[in-house]
């Protein structure tokens, strides 16, 4: 188990939405086909459902039953992370050990939504969850999404005192201080520990030391997202450069008007998913118009798949 | 006729590394009479590599100190600093007063003597201060000037704007903005901002990026390189290997008064694309900007009592090191390597 855990690189890690029907359930159908467009255009590994794919509006039930159909749909193919963030830690905890029955192959969780407790209780509450699996283990850093928290080096160092199985950092916070830090003392604590760039905004990072990357934006732009994983991978920084901003300009487009805004740009795609779920609210045509036709400006797209 | 040849690196988009010899092209006679536009790009050597921004030696009882602020400028141009800027912040700029500011900038000046641009850092808590300095930059014969988003308010975008289109068409002088959202409460110079004031503003040539930030960095390289594509964005402390394969062009110093070695060994390194040296260079001055960042500017100048540059205290608020953080500041030190590979004195 220990070999295993050591060995595990996400890689290109990409982040699928959830699909919607017109009457806000789970589109399984649509799901199944968005997994097979995931895996044909350049997943080394799924993480799902994260932020994007509106995991804080879906029940425990549901999130059970999504990561259960993809886990069966994906058929370890490519191996597939999965999210257990919650306000409970029990709850979370809960839905991790599920996670590692059904198959997963790491477990990815955020500090607990809404509360802002005493780092100490931050601590606590990765470290039961982390210690609720013995698959690999990640804490997400996404301070945009939480309200301003971030994941610290000292939480991970101590995180790492508590946890066999804590693999690594999935940072979102882009601050280069922080990953600096944590690759500096993580890696003498326990060799092998991943900082994962949690955003396409991966060539700073790579050049800090991170190998992979948790994309959200490859439903849109899968081969995008390759080319600059490839260079980055290849520590060709330089180069990888044009593409990093073809992506920052795609991202910037999309993050006006967040997970509706990344739902229109997939349905403009080709790849409809639905709206999403309330109390998040779908595009005003008017506004999908816009996007598409800023879409449509964006020359790195071009090159990108339309359709499933 | 030319003032100066100095070699400066440059970094293409996509591209390594070249060397190039920029050349300072117009004189001082010529610069005089060239309007705005031609200056900023003819007449102002592109910033780039390790700039540095000496500290403010102060005598015990907290007077200035200009004989040796003369020596630092001096210790500074001599290791390889590729400009001068002072008084950033940890240079105490808010502590000083005007007429001090005014004094030591005219000294820097002189004691640099063309043989580096020298910029002076024009903000003050009062806009009108922060107008008055500008002139006086550019009447001693500064370089170039470097003005911070406003103190204390919350200025809105527009205010923002308004006020480095004020400033900066105020003088006839190349303008550095300076963005530091995390220290003044979010304000910031977003890309959208920047975008208007290049295309507003002949005169301004760079930014100091404080914000550390991939996102925040990409997108002000999206705004302002096409625009203007030789546009200097130089990281606020020495967070080069970040920042150089975005685009970034060098840094303003911290640790340049402690270790400039170190500081040019990682610039080389990150503009030659050796990523592997980069990283362990990188991660080793980020040790030293965490020890000096603690009770900064006072750990640096504890710091630089250990490598035989004493320049006194601290101005309160702010603490001076004392002699248990100073013993704690030199085993970090020692343990960095810093001790045996940079040099002690003058």
């Amino acid at each position: 188990m220990v070999t295993a855990m050591t060995e595990f690189q996400p890689g290109l890690v990409h982040t699928p939405i959830t699909p919607f029907t017109p009457a806000h359930d789970i589109d399984f159908d649509a799901f199944a086909k968005l997994l097979e467009f995931h895996i044909a255009n350049g997943a080394d590994s799924l993480a799902l459902p994260m932020h994007a794919a509106e995991s804080v509006s879906l029940t425990d039930e549901e999130k059970r039953k999504l990561l259960g159909f993809a886990l069966k749909h994906v058929a370890g193919r490519v191996p597939l992370m999965a999210h257990a963030s919650d306000s409970g830690t029990a709850i979370a905890a809960s839905f991790a050990r599920y996670a590692e029955e059904a198959g997963a192959a790491a477990v990815v969780s955020t500090a607990p939504y809404y509360w802002t407790p005493p780092p100490a209780m931050v601590l606590e509450h990765f470290a039961q969850i982390g210690s609720a699996v013995s698959i690999p283990f990640y804490v997400y850093s996404a301070p945009e999404d939480m309200a301003g928290a971030k994941v610290t080096t000292e939480l991970t160092l101590a995180l790492l005192k508590r946890l066999d199985n804590f693999r690594g950092v999935v940072d979102a916070s882009h601050d280069w201080q922080f990953m600096i830090d944590v690759l500096t003392d993580a890696p003498r604590a326990r060799p092998g520990f991943q900082l994962i760039s949690g955003t396409e905004y991966m060539v700073s990072a790579a050049a800090i030391g991170s190998g992979s990357l948790f994309s959200p934006l490859a439903g849109i732009a899968p081969k995008l997202v390759r080319q600059l994983y490839d260079l980055c991978a290849d520590q060709k920084l330089f180069e990888a450069r044009n593409v990093q901003e073809e992506l920052a300009a795609l991202r910037q487009l999309i993050k006006r008007s967040g997970v509706a805004g990344l739902r229109a740009a997939m349905n403009a795609m080709g790849r409809a998913c639905g709206g999403p779920r309330p109390p998040l609210e779908s595009l005003e045509s008017r506004a999908a118009d816009l996007l598409n036709a800023q879409l449509r400006g964006l020359q790195g797209l071009s090159a990108e798949p339309r359709g499933w | 006729m030319r003032s100066d040849h100095r070699h400066y690196t440059e970094v293409e988009k996509g591209a390594p590394v070249q060397s190039l010899v920029t050349e300072r092209v117009a004189d001082r006679a010529d610069e005089a009479d060239a309007p705005a536009q031609a200056r900023s790009h003819r007449g102002f050597p592109r910033l780039r590599g390790v700039m540095q921004s000496p500290v403010t030696p102060l005598k015990d009882d907290f007077s200035l100190d200009l004989p040796t602020f003369e020596k630092l400028l001096d210790f500074h141009v001599r290791t390889g600093a590729t400009a001068i800027s002072w008084p950033h912040h940890k240079a105490e700029s808010l502590n000083l007063t005007i007429p001090e500011r005014k004094l030591f900038a005219e000294a820097a000046v002189k004691v640099v003597a063309r043989r580096v641009p020298v910029t002076i850092h024009v903000s003050a808590l009062a806009v009108e201060d922060t107008m008055a300095l500008a002139r006086h930059a550019q009447q001693i014969g500064a370089d170039g000037i470097l003005a911070i988003t406003p103190y204390f308010w919350s200025p809105t975008r527009e205010a923002i704007y308004d006020y480095f289109v004020r400033l900066a068409t105020s003088i006839d002088l190349p303008v550095v903005s300076y963005n530091s959202p995390s220290y003044l409460a979010g304000v910031e110079i977003t890309g959208e901002l920047m975008s208007r004031l290049i295309e507003r503003l002949p005169n301004f040539i760079g930014v100091k990026e404080a914000s550390f930030n991939s996102e925040k960095f990409i997108e002000i390289a999206r705004a302002a390189l096409p625009l203007r594509p030789d546009f200097a964005l130089v990281t606020g402390v020495e967070y080069l290997l970040p920042s150089v394969p975005l685009g970034g062009v060098g840094s303003y110093s911290a640790a340049g008064s402690i270790c400039p070695n170190l500081c040019e060994q990682t610039f080389d390194a990150c503009v030659k694309g050796e990523w592997v040296r980069a990283r362990e260079l990188q991660y080793k001055l980020s040790k030293l900007w965490l020890l000096f960042r603690d009770q900064y500017p006072s750990s640096l100048k504890g710091g630089m009592v250990i490598m035989g540059r004493p320049v006194g205290p601290t101005r309160p608020p702010l603490p001076t090191a004392t002699k248990e953080r100073r013993d704690h500041i030199e085993k970090q030190l020692q343990d960095l390597g810093v001790l045996d590979s940079e040099p002690y004195g003058w």
